[in-house]
């Protein structure tokens, strides 16, 4: 055993020892077989919590930091940090009323498909401009040299956020607001939300919590959209619990999204036009009687682990017995809940038999006895693209961390960012 | 290694009485009997599989916060060890608190001493 002394009244005590932790650690092996076909690099680092990207073809990558803003790199590496979050400095400009809290701040972002006409980019972010405040989807323009953004116009003003504490686990202000922003092959606007801890939210026709929005460039309900009779025509689906992953197919061309399950069954859906996913954590409910603050998501055990599947007969992820026609899932993570956040689709010859395959990125959790699991799975779809017929995990040539993000790259490499302040590069070789 | 670790003790030591002689004759019999009562063994390789187990997830790979988890690397070990001693004892503050009883309630008065070490200095 390895033992030195320990005075934690001495800070030359903690420096000195932090010298010999340095030493004493062992080097962190790589994980084992397949390491050669990954590579990765490092993109950006020392970023405080990175939460979403966006490329142009040139290579051009927008990205957001949890709690300081909008940056721009471009493709000669340069960065540039064009819209700080609340008074955080060094920003072309700030968003006076945008704050970070909890999981809430700055987070999803995309470009404007016709971009090279009309310099817009779309950025999700918490605002205090109302109150109770709320999760805005804004749009912006960039300017020629990508040093500034200007315009901005909020076309989605009203997405619910958590205002105080609750009485569940996670259960700080900012918790469960979805985040991510996506255009489809429709050339619609895609916007995921969650449910706030609001057990009232998932199943609301008109709070915009739990949903996910088929939107135009303005913020205007996609004229398809066919949610059920009363709800707010901007709802593509409903019922959700935190949907941070969405993902198009790149042959049916449907939407699918990866989402967080509550301590069980993160799941992938395909979603359908108008289905509900089936999260309804509300008391009185299905069975169950009151719950923690009125909100049963955690329930019926939210002090101690215990058996998922009993977690998931209890408050399941997807309710059939009450919503019978709901979307089914077509993944639930092997019942388990280990942070699942985002998703892609892989693109280009270089990726084999990975190629056309969804990729999601599993943030780790690690409580109760739930492995931690942090990780990207390769999805793989069967040949009619309705049901997933094997997941494969990624050995990955880094250290895993929490996996926010994936984004293919117009260079085909899959870029990733990990809250840990890392956006990552990986790209198949020999 | 076990000779690195012993050089590296009375290192501390020579740096704490170095520090110590700058000080006032009444202050630095205050702080030698401080330093002396607070001495603890830590086993750094053990805090080290612990943090692997049950915190690099949440707080990050270097302890350095992630997400709604709070960075560990920013604070002295005395903060972290009154933290771990409280959740362990079952005590709720912060939003967390759920998790953090959960991992602190399997940990002994050294495996804390040795975490709140390990994760205030590993990272630097």
């Amino acid at each position: 055993m390895k033992r030195v002394n320990f005075l934690s009244a001495l800070p030359v005590v903690a420096s000195l020892l932090a010298g010999t932790a340095m030493v004493t650690s062992p080097a962190l092996a790589q994980n084992g077989m397949n390491t050669t076909m990954l590579q990765s690099e490092v993109v950006l680092d020392g970023l405080d919590n990175p939460w979403d990207m966006a490329f142009l073809d040139d290579g051009t990558m927008l990205f957001t930091e949890k709690c300081k803003g909008l940056s721009v790199r471009m493709p000669d590496g340069t960065v540039n940090a064009l819209y700080g979050v609340g008074a955080t400095e060094g920003y072309a400009s700030n968003g006076a009323d945008l704050f970070c809290e909890g999981q809430a701040g700055m987070m999803g972002v995309a470009f404007d498909p016709d971009f090279a006409n009309n310099r817009r980019i779309y950025v999700y972010s918490t605002s205090n401009m109302s109150t109770p405040h709320t999760n805005r989807l804004m749009r912006f323009t960039v300017n020629e040299d990508f040093t500034a953004v200007a315009d901005r116009t909020d076309i989605v003003d009203d997405v619910p956020y958590k205002m105080a504490a609750s009485n569940h686990p996670f259960g700080g202000p900012g918790a469960h607001n979805g985040g991510r922003v996506r255009f489809g092959p429709d050339g619609a606007l895609w916007l995921t939300t969650g449910d706030t801890h609001n057990g009232m939210v998932p199943q609301s026709p008109t709070m915009m919590g739990s949903k996910v929005l088929r939107l135009d460039t303005d913020g205007n309900a996609h004229p398809d959209n066919a949610p059920p009779e009363g709800f707010d025509k901007r709802t593509y689906t409903y019922g959700h619990r935190n949907v941070q992953g969405i993902a198009f197919h790149p042959e049916t061309g449907q939407a699918i999204t990866a989402e967080h399950g509550p301590w069980h069954s993160d799941e992938i859906t395909i979603l359908r036009n108008g289905g509900n996913a089936g999260w309804d954590p509300r008391p009185n409910m299905a069975g169950r009687g009151d719950c923690p603050d009125n909100y049963c998501g955690y329930s019926p055990n939210q002090e101690e682990g215990m058996n998922r599947y009993e977690r998931a007969a209890f408050m399941p992820m997807t309710d059939f017995d009450t919503y019978p026609d709901a979307m089914p899932p077509i993944w639930n993570n092997n019942g388990w809940s280990q942070g699942t956040s985002s998703a892609a689709f892989l693109s280009g010859e270089a990726w084999g038999d990975w190629d056309g395959a969804m990729v999601v990125g599993i943030m780790g959790i690690g409580f109760g006895g739930t492995p931690i699991g942090q990780r990207i799975d390769v999805i793989h779809f069967n040949d009619d693209n309705t049901d997933v017929e094997d997941v494969t995990e990624m050995t990955l040539p880094m250290e895993p961390g929490r996996f926010r993000s994936v984004v293919m790259g117009p260079d085909g490499g899959l870029y990733t960012a990990i809250d840990e302040g890392t956006i990552y590069k990986l790209t198949p070789g020999n | 290694m076990k000779r690195t670790f012993v050089l590296t003790a009375a290192m501390v030591f020579c740096g704490f009485s170095a520090w110590a002689e700058s000080h006032a004759a009444d202050a630095k019999t205050a702080e030698t009997a401080e330093a002396v009562t607070m001495e603890q063994e830590v086993d750094l390789e053990a805090a080290e599989k612990i943090f692997r187990k049950s915190c690099r997830a949440c707080h990050g790979n270097k302890a350095q916060g992630a997400s709604s988890y709070p960075s560990l690397s920013d604070k002295e070990p005395a903060y972290i060890v009154e933290k771990l001693e409280r959740y362990r004892a079952g005590e709720k503050f912060g939003p967390n608190s759920v998790l953090m009883i959960q991992h602190a309630k399997k940990l002994s008065d050294s495996d804390i001493v040795s975490l709140s070490v390990y994760v205030t200095t590993a990272f630097d």
